[in-house]
């Protein structure tokens, strides 16, 4: 109809130069850990040491010596004087090209929306090009404050094969919507969707990074590995990556809330009550209902750790089984995937 | 919805009875009482104590999400009861065995109510005491200050000029502009805030419950029927005029609001070109209606995403297709029927409609017709097809029959099939029927005229007085949800006493008590900073000088909890 089909393939060239640039990142952030030179001073190798930590103290001294009386900053006696940790030419690389991949992805996702004249995720191809977007930038954001880049070559690899498989196998082009979705509410409730599926995803790596960090701890812990395994080395600490998880869910969780009532309400106003057990409403409920689960178990004693991360990671997959399965191949009011 | 019934680890030493911390049942399974030696009082104690712990929570929630999975997978009564009509027929072994689980109908199963009732009996009896805990400490002071500051995961020192009273005294005031909880002893204060974490908590907990009772209110109160409504034509919201009627076990048929409806036009249009051809791009059904009889009329345009609303009962526009206008003129000579009659839509991309027309009243023989609707119709290769859904080229193609309709044999039918047993074919050619054009039908049995035709459209009325308790239950948990991951609590100590040097030494602690988004140290940092200028105070040129500080290393094995990762895993 009126759609703009230059803005469309413009908009397709720019998300599949993303996804090149993502997959140089994913190298180049492998290469350091291959070739990368020895990240910590020996002192502060210690596995567990937490990315957070160095944050904190460097915000924490940050405010104080702000205050009127120069001298009453609190030195800092227990911490190496810089904490921050000095990142290899290799990771730089790789950080810049995450940030240029990232530019080039939402250009590509803005002007989807531009040339359609509607918010850009309306079927299942815009949808996973949305949330793919929103796992780098909130991946991005997450470094900015925790500082643990090295985590990028998981993060690139699994937005680089689920942004892939989106242009090659669910490509769908530029096209106007049915009438069921002509409604504001695609914009809440699809972009609360959106967003908290892509910050899951993230949650979901950290969730499987954790997995390994934790096994290499048991195992260095029964001397079955060396304490100082080059990659794991460069990660953060289990008990980190734990807590980076835990905070990851917790952001996700209540825009998962919101998405649900949202789309609680659009239903009501769309097809005549607010829940009807839909399969695709009713996979919403039990993703939310294991998240639920994670974070009690993560409460309770003897659901901590690894458990817990199992927990998360069903989680993430009845996320996954409700986009690629019950969305795809269960009829439903939710056939809206354009998939034919 | 963390940590809900985790014990909090008191840290402040003695008197840590802040609200949350002690929950029945857990941490430590309660311990079965010995049988013989207990009466049914210590049973019923360690059942419930068992219902409310967090591990039996923990496992309701889990079968409640692995029940959910049937009612996705297999087809549903209450949903698409057609469906479950053809598992039966593809699988006539497997599905009565399904069926005897209540498989088909997992939403309304008593295995599912099961477990949601007993999740929500543990939710109960884990928040409403909690409730009572909190609302008793609401005047409740924050523990004493521990002997050793310099221990706690944040702490700094302070030396200064000012007595130890008059630190005390500003550090007091400090922290009382900032809205801390205080409690002052023999040289320390100790100082607390966020306590609407806790209230959150409870407050998110508590909606989920205002959610299942408002979805049970909508059940047993509301009412759902729905209406086939030809362009031109009315009904009444009454149980006679419904073509079918759901009410909730409440519901008595005066309760029904008592609005009419007719509608006016129907209009849709489709995408005519590129991959979506076909697909519809508006629909709007003008109506006109009164609220109650007598009332002004008004009008409306019902559209997909814009339902009518009389007095809270709404109606939706949920189907449409088109109603060819047929004049049948029987033997006799005289017109027997004359009306639109809806045609089922057959294939929902060209809109080809099926449908059939009785004629109980036509002499010497009842007379019966099946045939098709074709919106736009096309002759490929000898094969009469419909080429779009709008109505471009409209035509009708119908098959006659004669003998007994059937009517009358008490068997119910449905208006939308002819049964043909009782009758037989007329011999006719095929034809196929423009607006105005008519066919005679065999041995004078009559003609059949196809006039032309009107749109008709199906609409679903429902009344759900549980929608708006459920959308504020909802709302509710989520303000709840977000105060209990927003809001830290946390606690700040403070000793002054004469130090070596003649100066006061001013020790500064603190420890977030859940800390779930991150930030204390830096929190800390700034109350500490802030304090030590507080400290500076007015005496004079001598300032306050900071001569330790500390921040958690979490990694090392420092004893003090820091989140309540730590406090849990010290509960174990």
């Amino acid at each position: 109809m009126s759609d703009n089909v230059g803005l469309a393939q413009l908009s397709d060239h720019l998300l599949i130069t993303a996804v090149v640039i993502y997959s140089l990142a994913m190298l180049a952030y492998a290469g350091d850990f291959a070739y990368g030179r020895r990240v910590r001073p020996a002192a502060s190798a210690k596995t567990s040491r937490p990315v957070a930590e160095l944050a904190g103290v460097g915000a924490g001294s940050g405010a104080a010596s702000a205050e009127p009386p120069a001298a009453a900053t609190p030195a800092a006696v227990n911490q190496p004087a810089d904490g921050r940790e000095r990142l290899g030419p290799l990771i730089r690389g790789a950080i810049a090209l995450t940030y240029a991949g990232l530019a080039l992805h939402l250009a590509g996702v803005i002007t989807r929306g531009l040339a359609v004249h509607r918010v850009p995720w309306g079927d299942m191809y815009e949808f996973v090009t949305a949330l793919t977007c929103v796992t780098v930038l909130f991946f991005v954001a997450l470094m900015m404050r925790y500082r643990a880049w090295h985590l990028g070559v998981f993060v690139m690899g699994a937005v680089v094969v689920a942004l892939g498989l989106a242009q090659t196998v669910i490509y769908t082009p530029a096209g106007p919507l049915v009438p069921a979705l002509q409604s504001y509410w695609l914009a809440i409730h699809v972009a609360a969707m959106t967003l908290s599926v892509g910050i899951f995803f993230v949650a979901a790596v950290l969730g499987v990074v954790y997995l390994f960090a934790e096994r290499y701890n048991r195992r260095v812990a029964a001397g079955r590995s060396p304490a100082d395994h080059g990659i794991m080395r460069r990660l953060p600490g289990a008990e980190e990556l734990d807590r980076l998880t835990y905070r990851t869910v917790v952001f996700g969780f209540p825009i998962w809330t919101f998405g649900i009532i949202a789309g609680a309400i659009w239903a009501d106003q769309a097809w005549g009550r607010y829940w009807g057990w839909d399969p695709v409403e009713t996979w919403a409920f039990i993703t939310w209902v294991v998240y639920a689960c994670f974070l009690h178990a993560r409460a309770t004693a003897g659901w901590r750790g690894r458990r817990a991360a199992y927990i998360q990671l069903i989680g993430f997959g009845a996320l996954l089984f409700n986009i690629l399965v019950v969305q795809t191949f269960i009829t439903g009011l939710h056939s809206y995937a354009g998939l034919g | 919805m963390t940590d809900v019934r985790t014990p909090e680890a008191g840290s402040g030493g003695a008197g840590a009875a802040a609200p949350g911390e002690f929950v029945p049942g857990d941490p430590a399974p309660p311990k079965l009482p010995a049988a013989g030696r207990f009466g049914v009082t210590a049973w019923a104690r360690w059942g419930w104590r068992q219902l409310t712990s967090m591990r039996i929570a923990l496992v309701l929630l889990f079968l409640l999400a692995l029940g959910s999975v049937p009612g996705s997978l297999l087809p549903q009564e209450g949903i698409d009861p057609a469906a479950v009509q053809q598992y039966y027929t593809a699988h006539p072994a497997l599905a009565p065995f399904l069926n005897a689980f209540g498989l088909f109908n997992v939403f309304a199963a008593p295995w599912f109510a099961a477990i949601y009732l007993l999740l929500f009996v543990s939710l109960a009896g884990c928040v409403l005491p909690r409730a009572y805990r909190l609302a008793r400490s609401a005047r409740a002071l924050p523990p004493a200050a521990p002997r050793l500051l310099s221990r706690l995961p944040n702490s700094v020192r302070y030396e200064t000029t000012m007595t130890p009273a008059e630190a005390s005294a500003a550090a007091e005031a400090f922290l009382a502009r900032r809205r801390f909880r205080l409690h002052r002893g023999d040289g320390w204060l100790s100082a607390e805030k966020g306590y609407r974490r806790e209230f959150g908590n409870l407050l998110f907990h508590i909606a989920l419950i205002g959610v299942l009772v408002s979805v049970s209110l909508g059940g047993l109160l509301g009412y759902k029927a729905d209406r086939v409504v030809v362009e031109g034509s009315s009904f009444a919201d009454t149980i006679t005029d419904l073509d079918a009627y759901h009410p909730g076990h409440l519901v008595s048929p005066g309760d029904l609001a008592p609005f009419s409806l007719t509608l006016d036009k129907f209009t849709a249009s489709y995408i005519l070109s590129g991959p979506d051809r076909d697909q519809p791009s508006v629909f709007g059904a003008h109506v006109s209606y009164t609220a109650q009889p007598g009332g002004p009329v008004r009008s409306y345009d019902i559209q997909v995403n814009h339902p009518l609303n009389v007095d809270s009962t709404k109606v939706y526009l949920i189907g449409h297709g088109y109603a060819p206008v047929l004049r049948v003129t029987d033997g006799r000579g005289k017109v027997v029927y004359d009306q639109a009659t809806p045609f089922l839509p057959a294939e929902t991309s060209t809109y080809l409609s099926e449908g059939v027309v009785k004629v109980p009243d036509a002499q010497p023989e009842q007379l019966g017709f099946a045939g098709v609707f074709l919106p736009t119709a096309v002759d490929v290769d000898g094969q009469l097809q419909s080429a779009f859904p709008a109505p471009y080229q409209p035509a009708v193609s119908m098959i006659p029959y004669s003998g007994n309709l059937g009517l009358n044999s008490g068997v119910p039918q449905s208006v939308y099939q002819l049964d043909t047993s009782g009758m037989h074919r007329l011999d006719t050619p095929v034809q196929v029927l423009t607006p105005g054009q008519s066919m005679k039908l065999p041995n004078g049995a009559g003609t059949l005229t196809f006039t032309g035709y009107k749109q008709w459209i199906s609409l679903q009325v429902t009344y759900d007085p549980g929608q708006v308790p459920a959308l504020v239950s909802g709302i509710v948990a989520l303000a709840g949800l977000l105060l209990s991951f927003l809001v830290r609590r946390r606690r700040i100590f403070v000793r002054a006493y004469p130090g070596e040097s003649g100066r006061t030494v001013v020790d500064v602690g603190g420890l977030a008590r859940s800390d779930v988004g991150g930030g204390f140290e830096t929190e800390f940092a700034e109350l500490a900073a802030g304090l030590g200028a507080a400290f500076h105070g007015t005496s004079g040129a001598d300032r306050p000088v900071p001569v330790t500080a500390s921040t958690p290393a979490r990694g090392d094995d420092d004893p003090s909890p820091t989140t309540e990762e730590t406090r849990s895993a010290e509960t174990e």
